[in-house]
């Protein structure tokens, strides 16, 4: 059987790298498309079996209108047929992949590829949260100390009673104490404290 | 024509918003402090409690998006004991999706979209409702500077140039060397203006042009590239063409239809049918939202809120001027459009006429998507959700009028009244 020929479509390199590799070390014969502009060149030309793309990607679109003006271009059927596997549509959505797959595709041939590309997705997403939460906790520790140093200087407080102040004035306003760090940051005056 | 549809011929005037208005929003203020067991009188029975009272409404990033950011921004939604988040998407498939499988409780979405859906077009079908419409107006066709160079301004020195070079390159239908347009959807409204524009010039879209679908912030990238010779979008992004230097406005929607309807505010059957409180709160909220997008001196507001991170993400400049009806087409003409976007025009805009939705089954008909005439009567009535509008529209008194079809003279003359829909989709000589 001739190896599935399959294209990745993603704006973002990073997310596609990892699941290119992956498929590519699966055999199937894996093409990535970059640029909403190039795709229907692409489409026409590489004639995949099976394009992926991010739910979130705006060339869904573009995959659309070449689904709609062309009988024998890909074609959605994963996502919200009658006779797709609920689990696999729903894991698919969640990890933020969809896939299109040619009429006439054997639907088993198709699963391995999406179980692949549902994987790496995950890790991708799991890892740029890890990611953006680790950054979070940076910018909010750099904003509470920047904060604590200005209420030491301004209003002549130590470090725990300066830190105390600001936790005093989030649970009162029930609000994180990063958001009330920021605001002592950034505000012209102090009155708010009292 | 029957007597319903004559009535309709005059003109979308007054006389058929037989209501009046209460001055600004103070209607609604005062509907708002009435007790809720009062105010659902209007429904036969049971509480008018939204069933479901936090909903994720969709958009994409397009100035008609701004009554569903100003429902949330302003607290329209929470008189009407909801909660509503904006959610911005990427692409109209999405849109598509969300919808059917409930990550969206309703959207911001063109007109055909949901009609393509409800017919399974390219994909599979699923019942859908229009609870209201959101705009009219202000969506246009750019053409590259390129063809500034070749004589060509508007759709009859276009029709002149491509009928030129078919005629040079005999056995080509055209689409070897055609010029390449793009549109954002191919059940969309923008594919059917981008269409119907073209053939009313004698241009013959699926033969003599090469059609893309590109969403709506990727367009002016896209013709920068050099990839698109034209493009139907809605605004900013015709504006921000012309500022850019790429491109200029050849036409703009109103021209091939005074007060078209555009945008939506789309569900799927399921959810109008399971949740008719939280519909009908959400219509009257977006109609709230609506009339305060409307008011001209809310404008500048508006345009700054929506150029904002969370929705447009442009410089409001872009947005303001041709929200205010301030045109230039990049070819040195400036003028004051009387059909500039609108958002609820005491409730012109808003009412779901059947005609409307009606109007895009007879172009999906024509352009080969429909491959039948649909009973295009019976599914209007199905999708538009006409009765909840009706109660909605009472509760924070915006006129209705008198019948559910209206009439319209397009670009090229012919009208539309929505009396004999497919005598109207088979008239076209330019079709698939």
């Amino acid at each position: 059987m001739a190896a599935l020929k399959i294209l990745l479509v993603e704006h973002e390199i990073g997310r596609l790298a990892p699941l290119k590799a992956a498929l590519d070390s699966q055999g199937y014969r894996v093409e990535a498309s970059e640029h909403a502009r190039l795709l229907h060149d692409h489409v026409m030309q590489f004639e995949p079996d099976v394009v992926i793309v991010g739910v979130d990607s705006p060339d869904r679109d573009t995959l659309e209108g070449l689904c709609v003006m062309n009988q024998d271009c890909p074609r959605p059927v994963v996502m919200f047929s009658g006779d797709g596997d609920p689990q696999a549509i729903r894991a698919a959505i969640q990890a933020g992949v969809v896939s299109y797959v040619v009429d006439g595709v054997d639907p088993a041939r198709i699963r391995p590829v999406l179980d692949v590309a549902i994987a790496q997705f995950q890790a991708y997403r799991a890892l740029h949260e890890n990611l953006a939460h680790v950054r979070r906790e940076l910018q909010e520790s750099k904003l509470i100390s920047q904060a604590k140093s200005r209420l030491m200087r301004e209003l002549g407080l130590s470090e725990p009673e300066a830190y105390h102040r600001m936790r005093r004035h989030a649970m009162k306003q029930q609000q994180r104490i990063a958001q009330v760090a920021e605001r002592i940051a950034t505000a012209g005056r102090l009155d708010f404290l009292a | 024509m029957n007597d319903e549809a004559k009535g309709q011929t005059a003109d979308r005037g007054q006389q058929q918003f037989t209501q009046k208005t209460m001055g600004s929003s103070d209607a609604g203020l005062l509907m708002g402090m009435v007790a809720p067991g009062i105010r659902s009188a209007a429904w036969a029975g049971g509480s008018d409690k939204p069933e479901k009272s936090t909903v994720n409404i969709g958009f994409i990033p397009l100035t008609d998006c701004a009554s569903v950011a100003m429902a949330a921004v302003k607290g329209f939604d929470r008189k009407y004991g909801l909660t509503i988040t904006p959610s911005r998407q990427a692409s109209w498939a999405a849109v598509r999706d969300k919808l059917a499988s409930g990550e969206l409780d309703a959207s911001h979405v063109l007109y055909g979209l949901v009609y393509g859906v409800q017919m399974g077009v390219g994909g599979p079908q699923k019942d859908m409702a229009v609870l209201m419409t959101l705009s009219n107006n202000g969506q246009g066709i750019t053409l590259a500077n390129h063809f500034k160079g070749k004589g060509v301004t508007d759709g009859a020195s276009l029709a002149k140039l491509i009928g030129a070079r078919s005629r040079h390159e005999p056995g080509d239908p055209g689409r070897g060397g055609a010029y390449t347009f793009a549109q954002t959807f191919p059940t969309g409204t923008h594919a059917m203006w981008l269409y119907y524009w073209l053939a009313a010039h004698g241009i013959d879209p699926l033969a003599q042009t090469r059609l893309i679908t590109v969403p709506p912030p990727q367009m002016v990238a896209n013709m920068r590239a050099a990839s698109m010779d034209g493009f139907c979008v809605g605004e900013p992004w015709n504006a921000r063409a012309i500022q850019d230097g790429i491109g200029f406005t050849a036409a703009t929607s109103q021209d091939i239809w005074a007060d078209h309807p555009e945008k939506v505010l789309g569900t799927t059957r399921e959810f109008a049918e399971r949740y008719p409180n939280t519909a009908r709160a959400m219509i009257m909220a977006l109609l709230e939202a609506s009339r305060y997008v409307d008011t001209l001196s809310h404008r500048t507001e508006v345009a700054e809120v929506i150029a904002g991170r969370a929705y447009i993400d442009t410089d409001p400049g872009t947005i303001e001027d041709r929200m205010l009806g301030r045109y230039s087409d990049g070819l040195g003409r400036t003028w004051r459009d009387r059909h500039f976007m609108k958002f609820c025009d005491d409730g012109r805009v808003n009412f779901p006429y059947l005609s409307d939705g009606m109007w895009f089954l007879t172009q999906h008909r024509r352009w080969g998507l429909l491959k039948q005439d649909p009973d295009y009567r019976s599914v209007a009535s199905g999708v538009n959700q006409i009765k909840l509008y009706r109660e909605a529209a009472a509760q924070v008194r915006v006129p209705l009028p008198e019948t559910e079809m209206r009439s319209s003279t397009l670009i090229d003359g012919v009208v539309w009244d929505g009396s004999d829909p497919k005598a109207y989709a088979g008239g076209f000589a330019i079709h698939a």
